[in-house]
């Protein structure tokens, strides 16, 4: 015992040991990525921006303003104002997200019975004011277009947020439904 | 002693109740959806299942009486299993509509569902479809959603008396039909969408605005429609009020409401809403600020003061003004030197109950409404309480389905399928038939009770006509004076409910009086505005100081000016109309009015407006432009009655709190007075609405140490915790007159007292403009084709005042020769057209020119 830790101490074993590791560093390849000129891409299903799916039929929100995302929302940072639209339908006439106090949890989008509101992976948003990190309806609605819109956003219903209205069977326009068979 | 076990606790029972009453008394829940506590037992939904110890099979908790030594379960795999199947079969047609449903979050099936139900149906057959009603202006109806429980038409017809409602079709098929307006008798009370545990029927104005977590606060407050005062609450959110709904159980309404209480709140956010002080210049009304707006009114009245004397001044009190309103505004009037102040309360309330305390003593008319519907018998007088007071037609209707006979004298349409007998003199002798009608009780009773001897004596030498004489003179037939007279007189408990005509005819209040002493009966004043009685107590009269205490008395008189630093002139001042008469005649130069439409709401409006004109000053302190503010030197934007604290007092005499629920900018009117009173100099140092209610309780007798927790805890009712003023009695003479008919002939002009409207409040209300939009002129079918007119048409009704072309109303429930106009809608008034005299003893204005021709145009 005594012999070995001699040695060890006198040849310097342990240092070299670690200047081994770095020199084997120094040579391979860096992975610091150098943000923000290099951009880092979300992994799938990357909870980000949050976004309200626009119908691509109507071009409308499919928003159906239930108010359940609100209701769920464990910062109680959504607040919607509905109203009866000029067809008789509920719709929200405001749809805000106060993203400073979102954490993000997605508890919104497994709440929404239709699919309405979902979490893009659009993540870079930072800003100087609370005004920008304020989502309006209008806001929420053009994230969509812009980051989800087409067969990604598909790609995602599918894989991810698997609205509860896709395990039902809808019937006559009707927002809710009854189990499909098999 | 009852004791029964339920879910092996055990309860012991007074009497037999239901098993469901029994479990909810003792905290123990049972589902139910046709169970409702004021509806009749119906036992239709199944829900309610439990099982009982040696029945073979699940029995319905709310029908199933408790008996002694009964075992009950309220919850097991069994009773699961069957309320599970209940459900499935609900949800065969119910739609899952929940994220679009109003109801979503205070529905019963939801709840259920959640707690027993299926999380998939097993029916393929597809659902019945009903598309929602969406044709009726306040209430929607989706018929999908109904799952038959008929609590609406158990509310409809067991409750409200309207009848409007029935479930009709069979099985899968049924639903409720229909609302629609006046077609079909719906009063839009609302009522059964209280009731409706589903979301079937819904109203209509705060459609798909909120969910029902959304409420921040529920604020219990009075409405402000009428004297009922029911209990209502506010419901609100980021301080807008999003709907109003009773409480089932609350308040003397128990929770029933009536459609100007239930839809009526809309004005409050209406955009024509006063915003800020206005001052006339150059003959226009300009903005201007409050502190100028204070300032000139102040310098104003001070100067009138100054170069006419304190009696040329003179104040409106509001009657839907609080009662601190209304306490600082006849103390400002006061300290002003000018003991003329009165208000509305004049047109018969004030009036009648002076008369009513006089003759039976103080408080008669502090009578609960409950009693209504206890009687045997109930005697309407002088108005319509299904119209005025909504809540209070309602006990009536309630008295007459338990047997009750009820029994109308004048018009009351809205009582036509729930009385035992009408009768129908011309309007100005309703004297005559009480006389005969007295006379006709006391031949049968033999005797006067004995106990009060001077009005004993006062009625043996009234001379009364006999019930023959009093029908011949007024056309009606003795037998039916007879009839009523034994009906009246065998009745156990008596309740006579009197209107504003009646109460105003010195006349006939004596009558009513002597009636109500001659069979022990319980006297109801209807009260149109929700603070009448509390104008009363203020002292907002010219002869009476706060807490009922008359000014003539000098010692009172003086305490009272002391408390406040004033010398309070001993002259009694002006009442309304004598005020608007002097205003013409030049004796008055300044007149304050505070939320009242007098160039409106009075009699013989052109010349009333012409008076108003000749004002020197003209303030009016309002929540609208109305007529009289247009005219007015200084308009003062007050706040409405969800913006402010205070009290108001109904008509039982029970003072009630309102409660601020969303606040605006914008001043109280006790604000804007204590304002301007310390402008002039006097002390009025009130920083919120309980300061003032502390003054009221130190110079009041009658409100001696009351505080708004008293109110609040029930410690309400009349004589509030103070002391009566005793040296009441006080009778005064019979006219020479009262017992004889107006011989005149033809039809006759009536004030229709609309049940959708009030007036300043309510022509401001979307959803009660939408059921009942205009001026509308109302004859009988017979009438009308008389005439040759159809609905729709339109008429010149003219009488020696004036004329209004107005559109022809054929109303199926209206008798006899009567064309009944309202006085609600701007320009079209029936004041407009008629006169006035006055009172001699009450000084309330009584209709005079009701002969009316009428042209088709
Ligand atoms: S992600 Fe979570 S915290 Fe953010 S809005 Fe949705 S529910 Fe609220
Ligand atoms: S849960 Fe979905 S449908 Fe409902 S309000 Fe939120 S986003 Fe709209
Ligand atoms: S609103 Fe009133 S009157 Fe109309 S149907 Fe409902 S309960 Fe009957
Ligand atoms: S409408 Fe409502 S209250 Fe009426 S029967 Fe249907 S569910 Fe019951
Ligand atoms: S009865 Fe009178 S107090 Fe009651 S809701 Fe109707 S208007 Fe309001
Ligand atoms: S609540 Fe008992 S059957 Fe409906």
């Amino acid at each position: 015992m005594e012999f070995k830790k001699i040695i060890k101490t006198i040849f310097f074993t342990e240092i070299l040991k670690g200047m081994a590791l770095t020199f084997k560093s120094m040579l391979s390849p860096a992975v610091t990525r150098q943000y923000p000129e290099e951009k880092h891409p979300a992994m799938p299903g990357f909870r980000g921006l949050h976004a309200l799916v626009v119908d691509p039929a109507t071009g409308k929100e499919k928003c159906i303003a239930c108010g359940l995302c609100a209701a769920i929302c464990p910062s109680q940072c959504i607040y919607i104002y509905s109203t009866e639209g000029p067809d008789n339908k509920k719709f929200a006439e405001r749809y805000e997200i106060e993203l400073t106090r979102c954490i993000y949890c997605a508890f919104c989008v497994e709440a929404c019975p239709v699919g309405a509101i979902v979490l893009t992976e659009h993540y870079e948003y930072t800003d100087y004011s609370r005004e920008a990190l304020y989502m309006t309806k209008e806001k929420l609605m053009a994230n969509w277009n812009k980051y989800m819109a087409g067969p990604k956003g598909e790609e995602y219903f599918k894989k991810f947020w698997h609205p509860t209205a896709d395990d039902y069977r809808a019937y006559d326009g009707q927002p809710m439904f009854r189990k499909r068979e098999g | 002693m009852i004791t029964i076990t339920i879910n092996n606790k055990e309860i012991r029972l007074e009497r037999p109740v239901t098993v469901l009453e029994a479990a909810k008394a003792n905290g123990i829940k049972i589902p139910h959806f046709c169970h409702h506590g004021i509806l009749e037992q119906w036992g239709g939904c199944r829900m309610c299942l439990v099982e009982v110890e040696k029945m073979p099979r699940l029995q319905t908790a709310c029908t199933l009486f408790v008996t002694d030594g009964m075992v009950v379960m309220t919850e097991s795999e069994t009773i699961s299993n069957a309320r599970r199947s209940v459900l499935e079969f609900i949800l065969i047609n119910h739609p899952l509509d929940c994220p679009v449903c109003d109801k979503a979050g205070e529905c019963k099936l939801q709840d259920y569902v959640m707690q027993y139900g299926p999380t998939a149906g097993r029916f393929k057959e597809p659902k019945i479809r009903h598309p929602e009603g969406l044709n009726d202006p306040l209430i929607v109806r989706n018929q999908e959603r109904c799952i038959m429980c008929t609590r609406c038409v158990r509310m409809c017809s067991g409750i409200q008396g309207a009848s409007a409602i029935a479930v009709t079709n069979r099985g899968n098929h049924s639903s409720m039909e229909p609302f629609s307006g006046e077609r079909f008798d719906c009063e839009y009370c609302g009522n059964c969408l209280t009731v409706c545990p589903v979301g079937a029927i819904m109203s209509r104005l705060h459609r798909y605005s909120y969910r029902s977590w959304q409420v921040t606060d529920e604020i219990q407050t009075v409405c402000p429609f009428c004297g009922v005062g029911c209990t209502m609450i506010a419901q609100v959110r980021d301080n807008a009020l999003m709907r109003v709904v009773p409480k089932l159980g609350l308040g003397s309404n128990k929770g029933l409401l009536c459609n100007r209480g239930r839809f009526g709140y809309e004005y409050v956010g209406s955009g024509e809403r006063l915003k800020n002080p206005l001052i006339k210049k150059n003959g226009k009304l300009q903005p201007a600020s409050w502190e100028e707006a204070l300032d000139t009114v102040a310098s104003r009245l001070k100067d009138i003061k100054n170069s006419s004397g304190g009696n040329a001044i003179a104040g409106i009190a509001g009657a839907r003004c609080t009662n601190e309103d209304n306490y600082a505004f006849q103390k400002l009037i006061r300290g002003l030197g000018s003991n003329n102040i009165d208000s509305i309360a004049r047109m018969g309330f004030a009036g009648g109950q002076r008369i009513f305390e006089g003759m039976l003593g103080p408080g008669v008319t502090s009578t609960p409404l409950s009693g209504i519907a206890d009687s045997d018998a109930v005697l309407v007088v002088g108005g319509d309480p299904s119209e005025v007071n909504p809540v209070l037609g309602v006990h009536i209707r309630m008295a007459f389905k338990k047997g009750a006979k009820v029994i109308t004298i004048g018009h009351a349409p809205g009582l036509g399928r729930h009385r035992t007998a009408g009768l129908l003199p011309h309007p100005q002798a309703d004297g005559v038939v009480m006389g005969g009608l007295i006379s006709a009780i006391l031949k049968d009773k033999k005797s006067l009770p004995g106990g009060n001897r001077p009005l004993e004596e006062k009625i043996t030498v009234m001379h009364l006509p006999s019930a023959d004489d009093a029908a011949a003179a007024c056309k009606l037939s003795a037998e039916d004076i007879g009839r009523l007279a034994k009906q009246l007189a065998g009745a156990s408990s008596v309740s006579i409910v009197v209107g504003r005509e009646a109460g105003g005819n010195k006349d006939t209040a004596m009558l009513v009086s002597v009636l109500s002493y001659i069979l022990n009966a319980r006297i109801y004043l209807m009260s149109e505005r929700p603070n009448e009685q509390g104008l009363v107590d203020m002292g907002c009269l010219p002869d009476m100081l706060p807490g009922g205490r008359p000014l003539a008395e000098e010692g009172l008189r003086k305490k009272c000016g002391a408390s406040w630093g004033i010398d309070i002139p001993a002259d009694e001042g002006l009442t309304l109309m004598e005020m608007i008469q002097a205003a013409s005649s030049g004796g008055i130069k300044a007149m304050y009015v505070m939320g009242e439409n007098p160039a409106f709401n009075l009699p013989d409006t052109k010349n009333t407006e012409e008076a108003l004109r000749r004002l020197d000053f003209l303030v009016v302190q309002d929540i609208f432009m109305t007529e009289t503010a247009r005219m007015a030197d200084v308009v003062l934007p007050a706040l409405s009655w969800i913006e402010k604290d205070g009290t108001y007092t109904n008509a039982e005499r029970k003072i009630q709190r309102l409660k601020k629920a969303i606040s605006i900018t914008g001043m109280e009117d006790w604000k804007i007075v204590a304002e301007v009173g310390k402008r002039i100099g006097l002390k009025m140092p009130y920083g919120k609405a309980a300061d003032i209610m502390k003054e009221i309780a130190r110079v009041s007798p009658l409100h001696a140490g009351l505080t708004y927790a008293d109110i609040e805890g029930g410690d309400n009712l009349w004589p509030y915790k103070g002391e009566p003023h005793k040296n009441w009695f006080s009778f005064p003479e019979l006219s020479a007159d009262a017992f004889t008919s107006p011989a005149e002939e033809g039809l006759c002009l009536m004030l229709e007292k609309p049940l959708f409207h009030s007036g300043t409040l309510s022509r401001k209300s979307p959803a009660l403009n939408s059921i009942s939009p205009e001026a509308v002129l109302r004859l009988s079918p017979a009438t009308a084709s008389g005439l040759n007119l159809k609905d729709g048409d339109f008429a010149k009704v003219s009488t020696e005042k004036g004329s209004l072309s107005l559109k022809v109303k054929i109303d199926r429930g209206i008798d006899g020769p009567a064309a009944f106009v309202s006085n609600n809608f701007e320009g079209r008034g029936l004041f407009s057209l008629t006169g006035y005299r006055l009172d001699p003893v009450t000084k309330s204005p009584l209709t005079e020119g009701r002969q009316i021709s009428i042209e088709k145009e």
